[in-house]
C-alpha cells in the first residue's frame, strides 16, 4: 500500500493536476460539485466519488488542496476518535496521517482506552502530497481551479415559498454553468472573511491567498435568507527553527512503536526511529506584560466576534489568566523544514510586537519570525439550518461542511466532509439522505450537536460531549461503522469491508471461546499466580471475566489454555478493552435505544409550531420555531422542553402521518418524487 | 406502542434513515434484547389521606421476583389476575409489614403490556410507607417517574389513538405535581442539601473531564484528581449518613396544600380563622398585617389539609412586608389549591364588569397568567369576601352574570364576618380537595421520600465505582460519577454535556 503511493508520488503529480482547468473540462454537468479544497472538501468529493458519484472539486489554488493551515498535527483527545471513524468510512485523513507522520503517540495512555487520543505531528508537504495524489487516482473525480462566483438555485416553488433548489455553479472567469444535482460547500473561513494583524484589517480566508467567496456569501445571506453568524480564530507566527535555543526547552519523545491512524495500516510511513521531537516551554511575565502593554494595538481582541474558550490566543489567555504560565509546545513542521510551530501562541498584534513578545521567552531570546501570527473572522451558517445528513433544510441539494458550520478543527471538518459527501452523492444518485446515530459514533455526536443545539462558539470535539464514550472507542470504531459504510452507505470499498468482516468475525469467535474456557477462582488462582479475585472461593469464572481484572492479559489466559485461545493473539489488546467495557456498555444498551428510537422520528421541517393545534405553551413553541428540531430526539435534548410537549409533538405527528396517509391513497396519481414535508418514520423495529 | 401503528408510520411517510448498526453488525458491545432488560417500576397508585385500601402497583421484569419475595411466594405465581390473601413481609428483614391482596398480572396482559403485580395494603400512611421503602430497597426496582406507568403502556400499544390524546395532558398533570411537591421540598433545609451535593458532585465531574480531556495539552495541576478523590469521599459520607438518619433532616408537610391569597385587607387571614375556627392569625382593618405565611393543619372533609395565609400582595416600600410579599407568591406557586380573596366592595356595581374585573386580579395573584385560566381553574377558587358590605339585589345579579360566565374559577360570595355563604363555600372546597387527594402525587411524602431514598442509594453506588476504577480506567470512573450526578438530577433537575463544560472553562485555562 504505502510503497504503491511513494511510487505515484515520484510522478511530477502536481503539474499534472494544475493541467486541468475550466477550458477543458471534459464536461458541463456533475453529480456532485464540491467547493473548497480543504480537509472537508477533499473527504466530501471523496466520498461522493466512492459512493459513484460523478464528481467535480473545484478550489481556489490546486497547490494548497490538502494543505495543513494551522497545525502540523492531526488527532488528540476527541479528535483521534474522529479520524479513527473517517478512516472506518474509508475516508482519507487517517491514511494522509500514517504517510505523513513524524511524531506520534497516544494521548490519555493511562486514562483508559475509552479515551485514548491518537496524534501526530505531521510533515506539511507529505500530507499534502498524499491527499492530492489519493484525489488524483480516485475515479470519477475530476479536480479544477479557479474561484466559484455564484450558485445556482431553481426559483422557489409557488406552492412552497422558500424552498429551493440547487443546480450549479459559475465561475468568476464567466464561463458557462457547470451544472450538478448536489453541490458541497466547503468554503472554511472564506466567507465573508477579514484577516487582522495589528491595527490592519484586510480581506481574505487565509494569509497569501485570494479573497474570495462575495458572491456565495450573497446567494447564502440574501436569496437563500439563510442565518448567519461571525466567529474568529487566529494562528501562530512560524518561528526559524534554527534560531531557537532547544536546550532551554523540554523535550517531548513521540512514542517507541507508533500506532497508525488507519485500520488497514500495520505501521506508520516513517520508522520509528525517524521520528521527530516536540519541545515544550513556557510563558514569562514578560509576556503578559507585552499583550498588556499592546492592547491598544490590536484590533482583533477589541472586537466582540466570538472565540473559542479552548483554543485562546496568548492575548485571552494571559488577560483571562494573569499571573500564571501557560504552556507553549515547539512542533516540528516536517523532515526538511527548518520552522517550528509554537503551539499556544496565537497571536493577532503588530509583527514587531510578536518578535518582541516571543523574545520573552527563554528558549525564545534569539527567535526569528518567518511569518507573523494573524487572526481571521468570518461568516458561519447556523448550522440549525441543516438537516442531520447537512443538507440546508430550504434548498435541495446544497450541502455544507466545516468551518462554514461553525466548527473548528481538521478532525472537525473531515467528518463532517465525509457526511456530507456521502449525502450529496446520495441525493444525486436518487437515493434517500442518511443519519448518523449519536449513539453509534462521535461523527453523530458531533453532527446532532450542530444541527440539534447550533452554536456560539466554534465547536470542538471533546469525548465529554458523547454520553457513550465508552462504547464509541478509537479501538471498535471499524466494527461500528465499517460493515454499515459498506452495506448500506456504500463509501466504502471491497476491500476495507472484507477486512472489517473478518476481525468482526475473528474477535466475535474469540469471545466466545473466551466464554468457553471457566475454572473456579481458585483453580484461577493457582494457574495464574497471585492475582487478586474479588469472587469467593467457589464461583466459577470464564475467561472473558477474569479478562476485566486490572492485572489479567489475553497472554495470561493463552498461556493456561494454549490450544484454544493461542490463535488469537493477533486480537490481544482489542480482546482487553472488550472484556473491561462490555459490562458497562450493557448497561446504557437501553438508554441507547432510546435515543436511537427517538432519533428515528422525523419532525417536518416546515412545521409552524406558533399555530401548531395541540397544547403547547408559548414558551416551548418559541423553542421549537427557533431551533427546529429534525427529529424528535433532537426536540427532548432541547432546554426548557417538557415531557408533556414532548408527547404532544409525537401525538400530533402520529396523526398528521395516518391523515397523509389517507390524503396519499386518494391523490397518489399527483403525489411527486421527492415531495417534502417527510412527517415521520422509522426504519427501527421498536414494540418487541 | 402497537407493531401496527409503527408500520403505518413507516408506510405513511418518507424516511429519513438512520444509519445504525444492525444487530448483526453492532459491534462487540451491543447485548441481545434478552440481557437488555427494562428497569422495574412502583408506585402508589391509589390517591392518600383516609382511605380503606392502598394500591401499589410494580411493573416490569421483576414484577414476579417481587411478588415472591414481598408475599412469601416460594411456590408457583398465583394464577394471573386471581387476588390472593397474604402475608407481606420486608424482603430483607422478613419483618410483617401487612396482610392484603396481591395480583399477578403476566405480560402482555396487564396495563404496562409488562409483567406486573398490585399489592392492596391497609391505607394508613405508616403502612404504605413500609412498603414502598421495602420495595425500594430490592435491586433493579425503583420508584416511578410522573407518567412512567402511563408511558409504558404507550409503548407497549396498550393505548389506542384516542387515549394517546389525554396522555398529553395526564403527563403534563402528573409532572405538574411533582414539580410542586419538588418546590415544596427545594424551598427547605433539603432542598438546599440536595442542590449542595448537586453543585459538588458537578464540580467534580467536571475536574474529572477537564483532566481527560485536556491535560495531556495543558497546565490541570496533578492535584485536581487527588481534590476529586476526598470530595468524593466526603459526599458519599455525608450521603450515607443522611441516609441512616431517620429524622431526615426535616419533616415534610403532608396534606394538600392550599393556599389563601389576594391583595392586602381582602380578609385573607379572617378566612383563615374562620376555616380553623380559631384565632390563628392576627387580623386588623390595617392593610399589611399579615406579613410572614401562618400555617395550620386541618380536617377537611376527611382529607388532611395544611393551609397556609399569606401575606397580601401589594408594591410596598417596607422591606419586611416586601419579603412578606416574596414568600406569599412562592407559596402559591407551590400550591395545590389557591383560594384567591377578593373584597366584594371592590367589585364594580355594574355585574357585566365583574368577570374582567376578576380575570384582572387573578392575573396579579396567581405565577403565569400564561399557563392558561383552564389549568388554573382546577386549582383556584375565587372567594368574594365581605359579601355582607354588599346590596343583596347586587350581589344575586353578580352571581348569576358569574354563572354565565366561563373561564374563571368557580366564585363564591362569602362573609367571614356573619358567616353568610359559609356552608355553600365548604361543599365547593370539599369536592376540590376531595378530588386532590384522588391524585396519589399531591402531597404524599412517603413516595417522595422513596424516591429520594432510592436515587441517594443508586448515588453512593455510583460514586464507589469511581473510587473502583480511579487507577485502573479513568473513563469508567468519571462514569461512575456521572452517574451519581443522574441520579442526584433526578431529584433536583437535570445536568446536561454544556454545564460541564462550562465549569471546565471556568476553572481552567485551557489554551490548546
Amino acid at each position: 500500500m504505502l510503497a504503491q503511493k511513494l511510487h505515484l508520488l515520484r510522478h511530477n503529480v502536481l503539474s499534472f493536476v494544475s493541467s486541468r482547468t475550466g477550458s477543458d473540462l471534459t464536461r458541463r454537468q456533475y453529480d456532485v460539485i464540491v467547493v473548497g479544497g480543504g480537509h472537508a472538501g477533499t473527504e466530501a468529493a471523496a466520498a461522493a466519488a466512492r459512493l459513484g458519484a460523478e464528481t467535480l472539486l473545484i478550489t481556489q489554488k490546486i497547490m494548497t488542496i490538502g494543505a495543513l493551515s494551522c497545525n502540523p498535527s492531526l488527532g488528540g483527545v476527541g479528535k483521534g476518535q474522529l479520524v479513527r471513524e473517517v478512516d472506518a468510512l474509508d475516508g482519507l485523513c487517517g491514511r494522509a496521517g500514517d504517510w505523513a507522520g513524524v511524531h506520534f503517540s497516544i494521548l490519555n495512555r493511562s486514562k483508559g482506552p475509552a479515551v485514548w487520543g491518537p496524534r501526530a505531528q505531521l510533515d506539511r508537504e507529505r500530507y499534502r502530497q498524499f491527499i492530492q495524489s489519493e484525489l488524483l487516482s480516485t475515479p470519477r473525480l475530476t479536480v479544477l481551479e479557479g474561484s466559484v462566483d455564484e450558485l445556482l438555485v431553481s426559483q422557489p416553488n409557488p406552492e412552497e415559498p422558500g424552498h429551493h433548489r440547487v443546480t450549479g455553479i459559475r465561475l468568476v472567469d464567466g464561463s458557462h454553468p457547470i451544472l450538478s444535482s448536489s453541490v458541497v460547500l466547503t468554503t472554511g473561513t472564506f466567507l465573508s472573511g477579514s484577516l487582522f494583524m495589528g491595527q490592519t484589517t484586510s480581506p481574505g480566508g487565509r494569509m497569501g491567498d485570494a479573497q474570495s467567496c462575495a458572491g456565495l456569501s450573497y446567494t447564502l445571506k440574501e436569496t437563500l435568507g439563510l442565518r448567519v453568524g461571525r466567529l474568529r480564530t487566529g494562528t501562530p507566527p512560524r518561528i526559524v527553527k534554527e534560531s531557537v535555543d532547544l536546550s532551554l526547552a523540554q523535550l517531548q519523545a513521540p512514542d517507541k512503536q507508533p500506532t497508525p491512524f488507519s485500520f488497514l495500516n500495520t505501521h506508520t510511513h516513517c520508522k520509528p526511529e525517524e521520528q521527530l521531537p516536540c519541545y515544550l516551554i513556557h510563558t514569562t511575565p514578560g509576556v503578559e506584560r507585552v499583550v498588556r502593554e499592546s492592547v491598544h494595538l490590536n484590533c482583533h481582541i477589541q472586537q466582540d466576534a466570538k472565540g473559542p474558550r479552548y483554543c485562546p490566543s496568548i492575548e485571552s489567555r494571559v488577560l483571562r489568566f494573569p499571573g500564571r504560565r501557560h504552556q507553549v509546545w515547539l512542533e516540528p513542521e516536517g523532515l526538511t523544514s527548518d520552522l517550528l510551530y509554537p503551539q499556544g501562541l496565537s497571536m493577532t498584534m503588530p509583527p514587531d510586537v510578536q518578535l518582541r513578545l516571543l523574545r520573552e521567552i527563554p528558549a525564545l531570546h534569539r527567535a526569528e519570525i518567518r511569518t507573523p501570527g494573524y487572526g481571521v473572522q468570518y461568516d458561519f451558517v447556523c448550522p440549525t439550518q441543516l438537516t442531520p445528513s447537512l443538507q440546508v433544510k430550504s434548498t435541495q441539494g446544497l450541502f455544507l461542511a466545516g468551518q462554514i458550520n461553525g466548527t473548528t478543527g481538521y478532525e472537525e471538518a473531515a467528518a463532517q466532509g465525509l457526511w456530507a459527501g456521502v449525502n450529496a452523492g446520495r441525493t444525486a444518485l436518487s437515493l434517500p439522505p442518511m443519519a448518523l446515530s449519536r449513539t453509534q459514533s462521535y461523527i453523530g455526536v458531533l453532527i446532532d450537536d450542530l444541527v440539534g443545539r447550533g452554536v456560539t462558539e466554534p465547536y470542538r470535539m471533546f469525548t465529554s460531549r458523547a454520553e457513550f464514550r465508552t462504547y464509541l472507542r478509537p479501538d471498535n470504531a471499524d466494527l461500528r461503522l465499517t460493515p454499515r459504510g459498506f452495506e448500506e452507505v456504500g463509501c466504502v470499498t471491497l476491500q476495507r469491508y472484507k477486512k472489517a468482516v473478518s476481525v468482526r468475525d475473528g474477535l466475535q469467535e474469540a469471545l466466545m471461546a473466551l466464554q468457553s474456557v471457566a475454572l473456579s477462582s481458585t483453580r484461577w488462582r493457582e494457574k495464574l499466580g497471585n492475582i487478586s479475585l474479588s469472587e469467593n472461593k467457589s464461583t466459577t469464572l470464564n475467561g472473558l471475566d477474569l479478562l476485566q481484572y486490572k492485572d489479567v492479559s489475553f497472554e495470561m489466559l493463552a498461556s493456561v489454555f494454549p490450544e484454544c485461545l493461542s490463535q488469537y493473539f493477533e486480537y490481544s489488546q482489542r480482546l482487553k478493552i472488550e472484556a473491561v467495557y462490555r459490562p458497562h456498555c450493557e448497561k446504557q444498551s437501553r438508554e441507547m435505544e432510546r435515543i436511537r428510537r427517538e432519533e428515528s422520528l422525523s419532525l417536518p421541517s416546515d412545521m409552524d409550531y406558533l399555530s401548531l393545534p395541540v397544547s403547547l405553551s408559548q414558551e416551548v413553541r418559541e423553542i421549537l420555531d427557533r431551533v427546529r428540531p429534525n427529529t424528535l430526539g433532537a426536540a427532548t435534548r432541547l432546554p426548557g422542553m417538557t415531557p408533556a410537549g414532548i408527547i404532544h409533538l409525537l401525538n400530533y405527528v402520529l396523526r398528521t402521518g395516518q391523515r397523509n396517509r389517507h390524503t396519499e391513497h386518494r391523490n397518489r396519481s399527483s403525489q411527486k418524487e421527492g415531495e417534502k414535508g417527510q412527517l415521520c418514520a422509522s426504519n427501527i423495529p421498536i414494540s418487541q | 406502542m402497537s407493531p401496527c401503528t409503527w408500520g403505518l408510520w413507516r408506510s405513511a411517510i418518507h424516511t429519513l434513515k438512520t444509519f445504525r448498526a444492525s444487530p448483526s453488525a453492532r459491534g462487540l458491545c451491543i447485548p441481545t434484547r434478552a440481557v437488555c432488560d427494562a428497569e422495574t417500576i412502583f408506585a402508589l397508585s391509589s390517591g392518600h389521606g383516609r382511605c380503606g385500601v392502598a394500591v401499589v402497583r410494580v411493573s416490569g421484569p421483576a414484577s414476579s421476583m417481587v411478588l415472591r419475595n414481598m408475599a412469601g411466594l416460594t411456590q408457583a405465581l398465583p394464577p394471573p389476575r386471581t387476588a390472593l390473601l397474604r402475608r407481606i413481609s420486608d424482603p430483607q428483614s422478613k419483618e410483617l409489614l401487612d396482610r392484603g391482596l396481591v395480583l399477578w398480572f403476566k405480560g402482555p396482559h396487564s396495563f404496562t403490556g409488562e409483567d406486573s403485580a398490585e399489592f392492596h395494603i391497609h391505607g394508613g400512611p405508616a403502612v404504605i410507607t413500609a412498603v414502598l421503602q421495602a420495595l425500594g430497597s430490592l435491586e433493579g426496582v425503583r420508584p416511578a417517574e410522573a407518567g412512567e406507568f402511563t408511558r409504558r403502556a404507550f409503548h407497549a400499544g396498550k393505548l389506542g389513538l384516542t387515549e394517546v390524546e389525554g396522555l398529553g395532558d395526564l403527563i403534563h398533570a402528573e409532572t405538574e405535581a411533582q414539580r410542586r411537591q419538588a418546590l415544596r421540598q427545594m424551598d427547605g433545609e433539603l432542598g438546599r442539601l440536595y442542590q449542595d451535593w448537586s453543585y459538588r458532585l458537578k464540580r467534580c465531574l467536571a475536574h474529572v473531564e477537564a483532566f481527560i480531556d485536556f491535560s495531556e495539552d495543558e497546565l490541570i495541576e496533578d492535584g485536581v484528581l487527588n481534590q476529586v478523590d476526598s470530595s468524593v469521599r466526603q459526599l458519599e459520607t455525608e450521603i450515607e449518613r443522611h441516609l441512616k438518619d431517620e429524622r431526615r433532616g426535616e419533616r415534610l408537610r403532608t396534606g394538600v396544600q392550599v393556599v389563601i391569597a389576594g391583595a392586602t385587607n381582602a380578609g385573607k387571614s379572617s378566612l383563615l380563622n374562620t376555616l380553623c375556627q380559631r384565632p390563628a392569625a392576627i387580623v386588623s382593618p390595617i392593610a399589611g398585617t399579615t406579613r410572614d405565611i401562618v400555617e395550620t393543619s386541618l380536617d377537611i372533609g376527611g382529607f388532611p389539609v395544611l393551609l397556609s395565609d399569606t401575606a397580601g400582595l401589594r408594591d410596598s416600600s417596607d422591606s419586611v412586608e416586601r419579603e412578606g410579599v416574596r414568600r406569599a407568591r412562592q407559596r402559591v406557586e407551590q400550591a395545590d389549591l389557591t383560594l384567591v380573596v377578593v373584597d366584594s366592595t371592590q367589585l364594580p356595581p355594574d355585574p357585566q364588569l365583574v368577570p374582567a374585573f376578576l380575570q384582572e386580579y387573578l392575573s396579579t395573584v396567581l405565577p403565569s397568567p400564561e399557563a392558561g385560566m383552564k389549568a388554573a381553574s382546577d386549582r383556584v377558587l375565587l372567594v368574594l369576601n365581605k359579601s355582607d358590605l354588599v346590596p343583596e339585589e347586587q350581589r344575586e345579579r353578580t352571581e348569576g352574570e358569574l354563572r354565565e360566565i366561563t373561564g374563571l374559577p368557580p366564585a363564591c360570595f362569602l362573609s367571614c364576618y356573619t358567616s353568610t355563604g359559609l356552608e355553600d363555600f365548604l361543599t365547593v372546597l370539599q369536592s376540590r380537595v376531595k378530588t386532590l387527594c384522588g391524585d396519589p402525587l399531591s402531597g404524599a411524602p412517603s413516595l417522595t421520600q422513596a424516591r429520594h431514598r432510592a436515587h441517594l442509594q443508586q448515588s453512593v453506588a455510583a460514586l464507589n465505582q469511581y473510587h473502583q476504577y480511579r487507577d485502573q480506567d479513568l473513563a469508567l470512573a468519571a462514569e461512575g460519577v456521572r452517574l451519581a450526578l443522574t441520579h442526584l438530577g433526578r431529584i433536583t433537575g437535570r445536568v446536561g454535556a454544556e454545564e460541564i463544560l462550562d465549569i471546565i472553562f471556568r476553572d481552567f485555562c485551557i489554551g490548546k
